[in-house]
């Protein structure tokens, strides 16, 4: 073969200039990681560390950084490290660099020597083909190594010698007076660089060639997957700082401390006293609550649960098992398709036209649940029918081979092995449902802030009359709370201050932490079931 | 004395060739067969096979179309009781299809219509107010790849017992002292006991059926078969997703089975098919029954020149 490559089977023990390499990436992960924790506000740009400002800290790494890339990748060319690098980096590469090349170009020409279209475009133009003309047609390790390291250099030179330092903004001019600010543009900048260089580190220290782009490659999509792990977790820490003080505020335990609870006849009283959840808001409470909001959250999912699952599995078993496979069955594909891309308000307009006048003529827990049951009918019957596709036919002649009717097929050996399927669907559905706020505030809400004693009791609330259907629960026709709902009002819309809330923001915060509990309860509870009949099916 | 057969028949085959040649020339329709086979007109006498004792099956001019597909047509045969009979040719013959004709497994597919009779113990199973559920109860069958229920071995076994009401289990028939809890236990270890696999998995009974091997699992799928008490166990090569010792296990299974059952077993595998079986059944390509009597003059001195040529491992 005409140029093939032939490099050593076993390389030899790490070389100083791959520990170069290597040090170079994890300095630039560091960099990464800092520049998305100064993104957050876990780090301040304006501080200093160890008497250097912060910003001068992130320019002098990246310089320092880029300046080892450029020399990795020149030092390869000339011979002084061995590599085994291709004839050129790739087109992918340098459309990627000439696009970035471009842009800062550009954006330099426009916003610091102020040229106007004309100018800005032929510098952008000229930066933009350089950059495609020094990846692409040079060796690879020239290619891959000197638009990153140069614009890490770059970057880094402009935080040093303080052109964009602490106090810089970007104004945009736009009538919102939309501006990019120093807080914002420095972490973004230092990232996307620190990822450019650590590529191109991560290539040097592959030795560029076939192992040199899986390293890269490698590393890009683990900073990826880690820095998307991180977001979440921020999110839910987040989520738990800021709501943690309000939550506990007023907990207190041992026996008879809290209140008390009547269930089959039988009461006891609680030992433990924790007012945020165990109370309404009234005035003559010490500690506000948001009980009625909880309780009307969970009877919510379970009433759309238990009206839409049954449902939406039947349903599903009538499609894939009876129904002629047809015109019929796609056109139930797409509605149930669409059906689940309706936005909630629809649905919840819906439930207020349609629902809401049927039943009792005011908003009601009942048409609340009716509407979120709508809103997971459609995912229920998709995933349902999904995972009865899934279960092999094997399974079904089997079972017909042995004069087994199909109905008991379907009962005692489609419907357990696709189970764990069908219990996937429930949770997606319910994590959807159970935050919904426009079909709530629709269907079912009432006052927003709810004392205690409106806490509804759907179970006590079932009684007998005397006339037909002879059994009601006005409960269930009552408006309630519910907790996306009490959110949304208590932020937005700014209710609740005139209440006997006394710290109004540690109360939001405590909200969205309990809903965020009780969304992730749910989950939980799907995952076990999920885990426990996949135990079943499967060897263990 | 065989070599004076063999060459009347190679004469006779080389006249039918021409008369097929002459017929196909005026009917302007091509005889069906692949390379390297001969040309030859397929004679009746060759399916005729006389046996002592009664027929099982009777089945007379079988069609089978898929859509516009003729896949099986005009067979005529009798299958004897008590015995194995295996029906061996090339892929897409239609020995599977004709396998699946006998416990009306083609009704499952949508695209199949069946046109001929097929008697079970003298009675008509394609006929107007058959009972499907006792059709399959008398005739059970094993697939080709071994498909246990993602259940325990035992439910494995009782499942279908259990589902035609013959055992009743549970936590209502416990409630109401009528559970067949020992009846289940009885005929597992009879069923396992029949299909060779009682001693291997007798402490596991509880275990999830997945977790066996494929020969095992193949067993478990007999066992599950004869667990209904069928007459007629049909077989559709069983073996061929199986290694060698799981194959000899399964053959000498057979062999014991044919003592109460009738076996038709279906197989790519002609030193298998002359092992196991009484009376060999050959389809050739077209879905044509080409010759059927006793295993060892089919094997041994085939009248059809065809027949011959694909024992003999010329074309197929």
């Amino acid at each position: 073969m005409a140029g093939a490559v032939e490099s050593e089977l076993v390389s030899e023990d790490t070389s100083e200039t791959e520990a170069v390499a290597a040090a170079a990436v994890g300095v630039a992960a560091i960099l990464f990681a800092l520049s998305l924790a100064a993104l957050f506000e876990l780090v301040t740009i304006t501080d200093t560390l160890a008497g250097v400002p912060m910003v001068a800290l992130l320019g002098a790494l990246l310089l320092l950084l880029g300046l080892g890339v450029v020399g990795f990748g020149v030092g390869s060319r000339l011979g002084y490290v061995a590599t085994n690098p291709r004839p050129s980096a790739g087109l992918v590469a340098a459309v990627a660099f000439s696009g970035i090349w471009f842009v800062v170009g550009g954006l330099v020409a426009s916003q610091t020597f102020g040229l106007g279209t004309i100018g800005w475009g032929g510098v952008a133009f000229v930066t933009g083909g350089l950059a495609f003309a020094v990846t692409a047609l040079p060796r690879e390790d020239i290619g891959s190594t000197l638009p990153a390291g140069l614009l890490a250099v770059f970057a880094g030179a402009v935080f040093v010698t303080g052109l964009i330092g602490p106090g810089w903004v970007w104004d945009l001019g736009w009538e919102q007076s939309a501006s990019f600010n120093a807080e914002f543009t420095i972490p973004v900048i230092t990232a996307f660089c620190s990822l450019l260089v650590a590529w191109g580190a991560a290539k040097s220290y592959g030795g560029f060639g076939a192992r040199g782009r899986h390293v890269g490659a490698y590393l890009l999509v683990y900073l990826n997957a880690l820095s998307i792990i991180a977001v979440l977790f921020l999110l839910v820490a987040f989520t738990v700082f800021k709501g943690l003080p309000g939550l506990f505020n007023g907990l207190s335990f041992g026996l008879g401390t809290g209140p008390e609870t009547t269930l089959f006849g039988f009461t006891f009283a609680w030992p433990l006293s924790w007012p945020f959840v165990m109370n309404g808001v009234a005035l003559l409470n010490d500690v506000n609550g948001v009980l009625p909001a909880i309780a009307g959250t969970i009877w919510l999912v379970i009433g759309a649960v238990l009206f839409a699952v049954p449902l939406g599995v039947g349903a599903a078993v009538f499609i894939t098992e009876y129904a002629e496979h047809g015109r019929f069955t796609q056109v139930v594909e797409i509605a149930t398709n669409g059906l689940w891309s309706t936005p909630s308000i629809v649905f919840g307009l819906f439930g207020l036209a349609f629902l809401v006048p049927r039943l009792g003529n005011g908003k009601s827990l009942l048409a609340g649940m009716l509407t979120l049951g709508f809103m997971l009918l459609p995912l229920v019957v998709i995933t349902s029918r999904e995972a009865m596709l899934a279960v092999p036919d094997e399974y079904r002649d089997a079972s017909a081979a042995l004069g087994v009717t199909k109905w008991q097929t379907i009962r005692s050996i489609v419907l357990p092995a696709a189970l764990p399927g069908i219990v996937t669907g429930i949770i997606l559905g319910v994590g959807r449902i159970a935050g919904e706020t426009a079909p709530i505030l629709l269907t079912m809400s009432g006052s927003v802030a709810p004392p205690g004693s409106q806490t509804v009791d759907v179970i006590g609330g079932f009684q007998f009359i005397s006339s037909p259907p002879f059994v009601e629960n006005p409960e269930l026709l009552q408006a309630t709370s519910a907790l996306p709902y009490q959110l949304y009002s208590l932020i937005t819309a700014g209710v609740g201050q005139s209440s006997n809330i006394a710290n109004i923001e540690q109360f939001r915060w405590a909200t969205a932490l309990i809903l965020l509990v009780v969304v992730l309860g749910f989950y939980a509870v799907g995952i076990a079931t999920r885990y426990y009949f996949r135990r079943k099916l499967q060897h263990e | 004395m065989t070599e004076t057969t063999q060459s009347t028949d190679t004469e006779q085959a080389a006249e039918s060739a021409q008369t097929s040649d002459i017929e196909m020339q005026r009917s302007g329709q091509p005889l069906e067969v692949t390379a390297g086979e001969t040309r030859e007109k397929t004679r009746d006498e060759w399916t005729d096979y006389e046996f002592e004792g009664d027929a099982k099956f009777a089945v007379e001019d079988l069609d089978v179309y898929y859509g516009d597909d003729h896949a099986l047509k005009g067979v005529s045969m009798d299958i004897p009781e008590n015995s194995v009979t295996a029906l061996i040719g090339p892929s897409g013959c239609g020995k599977s299809t004709f396998l699946r004709c006998l416990n009306r497994m083609n009704d499952r597919i949508k695209a199949a219509s069946v046109d001929g009779t097929v008697e079970l113990d003298g009675q008509g199973i394609y006929q107007d107010g058959i009972n499907l559920v006792e059709l399959r109860k008398r005739v059970g069958m094993v697939f080709q790849s071994p498909n246990p229920f993602p259940k325990s071995i035992r439910d494995n076994i009782s499942y279908g017992p259990r589902k035609h009401g013959d055992l009743e289990t549970g936590f209502l028939a416990n409630l109401l002292g009528r559970s067949d809890d020992e009846e289940v236990e009885e005929l597992v270890e009879q069923s396992l006991t029949q299909a060779a696999l009682w001693d291997e998995v007798k402490d596991r009974l509880d275990d999830n059926a997945l977790g066996l091997s494929g020969g095992q699992q193949q067993r478990l799928c007999i066992a599950r078969a004869l667990a209904t008490e069928p007459d007629v166990l049909l077989m559709d090569e069983p073996a061929s997703a199986l290694d060698p010792i799981a194959t000899s296990k399964i053959e000498d299974l057979v062999h014991d089975l044919s003592e109460q059952y009738t076996v038709v077993i279906v197989t790519h595998n002609m030193q298998q098919a002359a092992r196991i079986s009484d009376q060999t059944a050959v389809f050739l390509t077209g879905g044509e029954l080409v010759e059927y009597g006793d295993t060892e003059q089919v094997f041994e001195d085939p009248q059809s020149q065809r027949v011959e040529d694909y024992i003999s491992g010329k074309f197929g």
